[in-house]
Formats: structure tokens, sequence, C-alpha cells
């Protein structure tokens, strides 16, 4: 690769672009390339981005879990950058499931929750979310913070098996994968790459904003000794 | 300093808190059977330091060794420190007898009753033995917490202001056990404000000040240039 | 003060009696103290039993941590009757807002029950640390030569006896307010009870470390803990649901699994995770 081309590939602001550009194409194509569905209308537009954000909910608390087994195995803060921004952008992905979700099932089964075994998983995911933001957000020094964090997202990953096994033999109604005319199938796989794209961009922009917080810190904390 | 081996050694350990360094890549070596201690004002790190000594803290880089062996992940070899703390470690239900035989069972010890009555007679403390710590004086706190320390029969000994809260009567009479243990041969590492008995107590006096050791002096003259 | 001379006045016996695995005798005024000696004893592994892997005494330390804990508890009464206490008043407030037919009681008992259970369970979760953490006693334990899996363990033991005495108050209680047969089968509610413990409190115990090393343990604690614990409230639940019914069939037992499965891999979580939970 030459050295211009290398500065263009690793170049964040070209990467930022292209994943606006890219959630810019994948929400105009579910509004204007996917055919409106027949019974539900349009409302089942919704699920182009519900299946995006629950799949990169949960690829985030996967992330979140290896991160944090890193950062106990070899004790360093980078790992735990990674961990906290996929922890953020995780319970974001994962709150808007649960909103997406809700509009959907109020339009498709007239009501806006139910105890599904998907429904269920996705809350506890978003609940264990929630209270490691909280945990983490009660401690000041960054490596017990990292530490405690760690340990909530290791034993959440442990439970996810045990939710889905729990929630599953409990009740179910969820869709499990519906017929789909060509077309939906392409935008449906066009908007979780996209989608999958430009939240990657965020939490890795997340990342490095919180490295970059943590040198700040460093530098002010060396300034004042 | 009969044996020539090292009790404590401490390589460059870093330690912060949050953001604040509070250990600055310490360097240290206490001799077996030395009494060192560490001075400097508040918030200098010497608590933290002590408590590195005694693997309660774990460095952000560095390692401390006793006798030569790594302290990380060793749980069996803490039975090679005693140490008397800031807060007494006491359990406010239990007795002092009920502390100390405690204390001796987790340690290892074969008699644990019968070294349990030693000490507490050791510590003029046996007419209380029965009563729970939270009704006795600071002072008793403090002596029991010195038999608590020594009830495994520690080689090392980390002291954090044993004098802290004692009459002179007390005092007098602590000073002269920390002189026999140290005539022991035990190895001895004090946090001392009191520059009297520093004097007394010393083979080596280190001034920490922003968690770093500035004078190492081999007497105790250096007290005066680091006030 | 006598103390000075008491210390020279220890018999010889005494000394080598007291400490006899070490070879330093105690207090003895003549230096004849050799700490590299003592080390290379505690190291070279000469027939002592502490030395040889899992010895005998991380049992004896495990058995004597319990029974520190239990006596604490039974001289301080500061959590069991507060637990207790607030396990009876949830429960009625419970039974108050369900005054149903039995029928479709008997759909949502295992549920409250747990949910109960979970709730009252908390305090004795939440105080298991922080009751250590008082006159740095907890530092203390963690500067003994023990294992931090035998303190854990130990812990842990203790949560699961509070919790099994609180459903020792709660099963019947629930039993008297819905007039359900909760008690008609003993084994299998036991044998959910106990797993369910076991689940409840191995989370519970690492998360209560994990808590009481900030600021704000006790509201965050079942913040933490019932996200994790869904699966096995809701095994728990339906499992007690179908022991009522008297449905002892596969799906019964499924549930059980579930509670034992949940049980294992918390509890090996715990041991391998609380190290790092416990360490400054």
């Amino acid at each position: 690769m030459s050295q211009t081309a290398e500065k263009y590939f690793f170049n964040d602001y070209l990467w930022h672009a292209v994943a606006a550009v890219m959630v810019t194409t994948a929400i105009a194509a579910i509004f204007l390339l996917a055919p409106t569905e027949e019974t539900m209308g349009i409302a089942q537009r919704i699920v182009y981005i519900h299946v995006s954000v629950a799949w990169m909910g949960l690829a985030a608390f996967v992330l979140m879990a290896i991160t944090s087994g890193m950062y106990l195995f070899r004790r360093d803060l980078a790992w735990d950058h990674w961990s906290r921004a996929a922890l953020e952008i995780g319970w974001l992905c994962c709150s808007l499931t649960l909103a997406t979700g809700s509009l959907w099932a109020h339009a498709a089964w007239n009501i806006w929750w139910t105890w599904d075994p998907r429904l269920t998983t996705a809350f506890v995911l978003w609940a264990m979310y929630s209270a490691a933001l909280v945990l983490r957000g009660g401690v000041e020094d960054p490596h017990r913070r990292a530490r405690m964090g760690a340990i909530v997202a290791i034993i959440g990953m442990l439970d996810v098996p045990l939710v889905i096994m729990a929630t599953r033999w409990f009740r179910g109604i969820h869709p499990k994968s519906p017929q789909m005319e060509p077309t939906m199938r392409v935008v449906l796989l066009m908007s979780v790459v996209c989608f999958t794209l430009f939240f990657t961009m965020l939490l890795l922009l997340r990342r490095s904003q919180l490295r970059s917080a943590d040198m700040l810190e460093d530098l002010q904390a060396q300034a004042e000794a | 300093m009969t044996d020539p081996r090292i009790a404590i050694e401490v390589r460059r350990v870093t330690k912060r808190f949050g953001r604040r360094l509070v250990l600055d890549e310490i360097d240290l070596e206490v001799a077996a059977g030395e009494s060192i201690v560490l001075t400097g004002s508040n918030g200098a790190g010497k608590t933290t330091l002590l408590r590195t000594m005694a693997a309660l803290i774990r460095p952000n880089s560095g390692d401390i060794l006793w006798f030569g062996e790594k302290t990380s992940g060793q749980h069996e070899s803490r039975r090679l420190i005693g140490m008397v703390a800031h807060e007494n470690r006491l359990y406010p239900h239990l007795t002092l007898r009920e502390n100390l035989i405690f204390a001796a069972r987790m340690c290892d010890v074969v008699h644990p009753r019968h070294c349990a009555d030693s000490l507490l007679e050791t510590v003029g403390l046996l007419a209380h033995g029965d009563r729970t710590p939270p009704v006795l004086s600071k002072g008793m706190r403090q002596r029991l917490s010195l038999a608590r320390a020594l009830i495994h029969d520690p080689p090392i000994l980390l002291l954090d202001e044993p004098f802290e809260g004692l009459d002179a009567e007390a005092e007098q009479w602590l000073t002269g056990l920390l002189q026999d243990l140290r005539r022991q041969g035990r190895t001895l590492c004090f946090v001392l404000h009191d520059e009297a008995k520093t004097r007394l107590l010393a083979d080596r006096v280190l001034h920490l000040h922003q968690g770093r050791l500035l004078q190492v002096a081999a007497d105790q003259t250096a007290v005066a240039h680091a006030a | 003060m006598t103390g000075r001379n008491t210390i020279n006045h220890h018999p010889p016996e005494y000394q080598n009696r007291c400490c006899g695995r070490s070879p330093t005798p105690r207090l003895r005024p003549k230096v004849s103290h050799s700490p590299g000696d003592l080390r290379s004893d505690v190291s070279a592994g000469s027939g002592d039993p502490r030395r040889t892997g899992v010895s005998q005494s991380q049992y004896q330390k495990f058995y004597w941590m319990v029974s520190k804990d239990l006596l604490s508890e039974c001289r301080s009464l500061r959590v069991w009757p507060a637990m207790l206490l607030l396990g009876v008043v949830v429960a009625m407030m419970f039974a108050m807002q369900t005054d149903l037919p039995p029928q479709q009681l008997r759909q949502i008992v295992g549920g409250l029950l747990w949910l109960t259970i979970f709730f009252a369970g908390t305090l004795a979760l939440d105080r298991s640390f922080a009751a250590e953490r008082e006159d740095g006693c907890w530092e203390g334990l963690l500067s003994y030569p023990v294992s931090p899996t035998c303190v854990y363990l130990a812990k842990l033991t203790v949560n699961v006896v509070a919790l099994a005495a609180l459903e020792c108050v709660l099963i019947p209680l629930f039993a008297i307010l819905t007039d359900l047969p909760l008690l008609a089968h003993p084994g299998p509610i036991i044998t959910v009870a106990l797993l369910g413990n076991l689940g409840i409190a191995a989370v519970g115990t690492l998360l209560s470390a994990v808590a009481s090393t900030g600021k704000q343990s006790s509201y965050l604690l079942p913040l933490l803990v019932l996200p994790m614990v869904i699966p096995l409230v809701l095994g728990a639940a339906e499992a007690t649901r179908l022991a009522v019914e008297h449905d002892f069939g596969p799906s019964w037992w499924r549930w059980v699994e579930l509670l034992g499965a949940f049980a294992i891999v918390f509890v090996t979580a715990g041991i391998a995770l609380f190290e790092f939970a416990v360490e400054e």
C-alpha cells in the first residue's frame, strides 16, 4: 500500500463519512426500496432497524465480556476502553431494540410487551448493561472500576445462555424466521451491514475518545505533581 | 543483622490511587533482623507502602519479595507477616479471647487457646479476655491488635503508628516490648511520627516524600533533616 | 503494666507447643532466631500437611470462618431479624394484593415466593462484606494465610444458611396465606430451595464483594444481582408451581436441572473471579 493510500485508508474521517453515507442509504432503502408489507403496512419497516440494533446489542455484549477478560488477564486499561465503549454502545443498541421491538409488537400483536423468550432476553441484557453502567459510575479509581466492570461483564456473559434456555422453556411467540420477499431480504441484509458499520464506527470513536480522556487526565496529574 | 538475607525487598513498586501517584518506583531492601522506620508528612504514602509490603495492595507495577520469594498469589507465605494496622481489625461481637483464637486458627497455630491466653497475658489483658472490643479503651484495643499480629510468631512485623492512642505508661510498656522483639532478631517496619521513639527503635530511617524515598539515612540524625 | 516482665517468663515448653509450626522460640530474649531458616522450613515442605496442596487446614479454616460469622450474627442479631421481618412484611403485602381464588394463586405463588426470598435475602448478601469492612476486619482476613477461594466458600455458606433460615419462615407463611399445598411434598420443595439458595448466594456473594468496594454498596446490590438471577428466579418459580400442582414430570426435572446448572456455573465463576473482586 502506498503512503497516500495508507493515509486515506487509516483516516478516521473517511470511515466516518462512509458510515454516515451507508446508514443514510440504508434508511433510504428501508423506506423507498423495500415493498410495503400486506398485513402490517408501513410498521413492518421497523423490522429492518430492529434486527440490526438487536444483533449489535448482543455482539457488543460479547465484545464487552471478551475485552473484560483480557483486561483481567493483562491489566491494561486499553482493554478497559474497549470494554467500556462496548458497554455504552451495547446499552444504546439494546435500548433501541426494546423501543423498536415494542413499537413493532404494538402494530403486529396489538400489545406493547409480552414475555416472549427473545424479549425477555433483550430485557435481561438491557438490565445487565444498565447495572454495569451504574456500577462503573460509582467507582473513581480507573483500575478498580475496570475490574468491577469486568467481573459483572463476565458473569453476565455466563448468564446469557441460561437466560436463553430458561426463557425458551417458559413461553414463546416471537417470529423465528419469517418468510420474506427477495427485495425485503436484500434490504434487511443491507440494513444490518450498514447499521453494524455505523455502530462499529461509533464504538471505535468512543474508544479513542476514552483513551484520549485517559491520556489527558494523566498529563494533568503529571502537570500538577 | 546476623542473617545476610533480605526479609523484604521492594522492587520498583509503583502504585496509583486513581490519578494520584502514591508510590513512585520505590526500591527498598530490609535485611532480616533490621528495624526500619518510615517517616513523612500526611499523605506521603507511608501507610500505602506498608500495606504494599504486607501484600495487601497489589502494586500497579513492581514486585514485593519476602525472603527472596514473590508475594503475588502466595497465600501460604502470608504467615511470615504480622501487621498492626490503623484500624484494629477486631470483630466487635467476639470477645478478646475469641478474636485471638480466630486469628490463631487462621494462621495455623497449633494450640490456639493456649497461645491466645499467653498473649493476653503478655499484653496485660488476661482479666478482660471475655469482654468484647467495643467496651475497651482505645489503648487496650491497640494492645490487643498487637497481640493479634504476634499470634503466629511472624519473623516480619509491620506496625502502622503503634503508639497511637496509648497513654504514657502503655507507651513505655510497648517501647519495651518492641525493643525485646527487635533484640530477638525480628524484622520490624514502623510508621512513626515521634522522633524520640524513632531514635529508640530504628536501625534505619527512611523518609517518604510524594511517593519517593527521598532520604535513606543510616542513623537517626536524618530525621532532623527530614522534618 | 506487667507486660514487659511477662514476656520473659514464658516457660520454654509453652514456646514450643504454642507455635509448633515455627522453629522460632517465641519471644525469647536471646537471638537464636533466624528468619532465613524459618523461610526455608516453610517453603521446603518438611512433611508439613499445610504445605501439601489443598491441605486439611484450609477446610478447618473454612469451618472456623463460617462459625465466626454465625456466632457474630447470633450475638449481634443485626441482619437476620431484619431480613426475616422484611420477608414477612413483603409476603403479607403480596398476599394482600393478590387475594385471588386458589386456582389463579397457584399460577403465581412460586414467583411471589422467590421474589420475596430474593428481596429479603439481599439484606443478608449485602451485609456479608459490609460487616467485615468495619474496623478493617476484612483486611485482617485477607492478611491471613487463607486462600480467597476458602473465604468465598465460607461467605457463600453463611449466605446459603441465611437464605435457608429465611425459607424456613417464608414457605410455611406462604402455605398459610395462600392455602396451597406448598408443604405437601417437602422433598422436591427442599431440593428446589437448596439449589435456588446456592445459585442466589453464589452470584450474590461475588457481587456483594464487588459492590462493597464502591461507595454505594447497599442500593447497588439488588440492581446488580436481580438481572443475573432472572433465569434462577424463573426456574425456581416454575419448579415450585409444578410442585404445588403435583406435577413431577420431565418439565419439573428440566427446571431443576436448570437450577443445578446455574448453581454449578456461578459457584465456579465465583471461585475463579473472587480473587479479582477482593484485591486492592
